[in-house]
């Protein structure tokens, strides 16, 4: 049983799965909206994302991956925007920007944040301070109480970690 | 720049050797010998010129980030998404990350060292590297925060204390009505204002003072003391003081946003330039020891290399976006 080229199969998945995944969504968001968006959002992925799902459990699991990366993207994305509203706020004219500049700012930091998310706190830590607040590793070193040593296999460690994610953001874009 | 093929996508230990040298080239102290070893391995293979192509949007995707907000605002803007997925973690508990499998890190509480990086965090002033910041003190005194620099300001009942944390500052003093002594901290000791126009630079290992008018007490972490005059410099480290010498006009000049050579080897100058901009600039060997005169801005890197070429037997090297190298014509 192949999901996409199936819409048989996909409207009665719909059937099948759509009471629980939407209650299940309820209960990990605040907005009925959002969860009412994200449970057809989740279907929509399942027709365009090729996956054979072979038996019952498995689509059931399935779903629940694809719903809880949904959360958690637009959790990020969420947070971003009320970390710049607030940054906006207290130079409100310093960062003027157009609606679609700040979508773009919001992109930006969604995908660094995903990034830094796959780190140990520590070596996202010691990232940021060098690529974002330009500190050298002696200086990274005595912030995280480390050698300079260990600040170089951190930066290595999230670089590595980083391309990984740069290299499926182009997966994503070209499948 | 274009979308790379995943299918040619570089094999795992090539991706990592990639990262290792981004780690080694970032690093404070890259030797010629690094920089000749990245080179040998950057062009024996397309496929490590792939690799280096992920480097490089890493690092433009975080030199983005920076630009489009500031280094100050990019760090809080990370710093409370980054707070605020932790938290949702830990309303949510284990079972969505049990099921997501995308929690691939552990959640720790707050340690010493993210004490430390808060603190360090909510430093008053601060600049991005190109940046340089002018601002009135309370009392009428003038200051300049230099590129890449962060300090905390403290006026109290009994004391104008300034810390400088990392980077350089230079400081007009104004007489105060309440008499309070001017000091400013840096890693290695404390400077006593004596009525004056004074630069600090916060290094390593040392701290520079570069005084303008009047005069400066140092007094290390150890206790060591000197006082420098007008047109004297001298570093000192936790414990010593060494032999004053002239001051440097560019440790002044950066506040007016240009620096002033004077006979200086050109590696000096872009050392001095690469402090203002982001990414990797070096000068070869071959050239190393040119020397330069003239002024050249810091607000515009671009054009100061452009007026470095105009002037001496040299050309501009841009391999990769952020990787400039001043090469013999």
């Amino acid at each position: 049983m192949s999901i996409p080229d199936d819409s048989q199969t996909l409207d009665s998945l719909y059937r099948e799965h759509n009471g629980w995944l939407r209650g299940w969504l309820r209960n990990h968001l605040d907005s009925y909206h959002d969860a009412e968006d994200l449970t057809h959002e989740t279907f929509l992925r399942l027709h365009t994302h090729a996956k054979p799902l072979n038996n019952l459990s498995k689509a059931r699991s399935y779903l629940r991956v694809m719903a809880s990366r949904m959360c958690i993207d637009m959790w990020r994305r969420k947070s971003v925007e009320r970390a710049w509203l607030e940054v906006v706020s207290n130079q409100p004219e310093a960062l003027a920007v157009s609606p679609e500049q700040q979508a773009i700012i919001v992109e930006t930091f969604s995908e660094i944040d995903e990034m830094l998310s796959q780190l140990p706190e520590r070596v996202a830590t010691a990232f940021v301070l060098s690529q974002i607040e330009g500190m050298t590793y002696r200086q990274i070193g005595e912030q995280l109480g480390v050698s300079e040593r260990s600040v170089k296999t951190y930066m290595a460690r999230a670089m590595l970690e980083c391309m990984r994610i740069e290299a499926r953001f182009d997966q994503a874009v070209n499948s | 720049m274009s979308s790379l093929d995943p299918q040619t996508m570089p094999e795992q230990h090539i991706l990592q050797q990639a990262a290792e040298w981004f780690a080694t080239l970032s690093g404070d102290e890259v030797s010629d010998q690094d920089r000749a070893a990245w080179q040998r391995w950057f062009s024996s293979h397309t496929d490590h010129q792939l690799a280096w192509q992920y480097v490089e949007r890493v690092g433009l995707r975080f030199s983005q980030a920076q630009g489009q907000a500031g280094s100050d605002e990019a760090s809080r803007i990370l710093k409370a998404t980054r707070n605020e997925r932790i938290h949702r973690r830990n309303l949510l508990g284990g079972s969505m990350a049990a099921i997501a499998g995308v929690m691939l890190w552990r959640y720790t509480p707050l340690s010493d060292y993210s004490q430390h990086l808060a603190t360090a965090l909510t430093a008053d002033y601060k600049t991005a590297t190109g940046e340089t910041q002018e601002l009135a003190l309370a009392d009428g005194g003038q200051l300049w925060l230099n590129t890449a620099s962060a300090m905390n300001v403290h006026y109290t009942e009994h004391l104008r204390n300034i810390e400088l944390h990392h980077g350089e500052l230079l400081v007009q003093t104004a007489a105060d009505s309440q008499q309070r002594p001017f000091v400013v901290t840096t890693t290695q000791g404390t400077l006593r204002a004596l009525g004056t126009r004074f630069g600090v630079q916060n290094m390593h290992e040392t701290s520079l003072l570069s005084v303008y008018e009047g005069a400066v007490e140092i007094i290390t972490q150890s206790g060591n003391t000197a006082t420098l005059r007008a047109g004297q410099s001298a570093h000192f480290s936790v414990t010593e003081i060494q032999q004053p010498g002239p001051v440097s006009d560019a440790r002044q000049s950066w506040a007016r946003g240009m620096v002033v050579a004077k006979s200086i080897p050109l590696k000096e100058l872009v050392e001095e330039l690469g402090r203002y901009r982001h990414g990797y600039l070096a000068v070869n060997p071959a050239v190393a020891d040119l020397s330069v005169i003239g002024i050249y801005p810091t607000d515009n890197i671009d054009q100061a290399l452009a007026m470095l070429e105009d002037a001496l037997p040299i050309k501009i090297k841009r391999a990769l976006p952020w990787w400039v190298t001043l090469e013999p014509e």
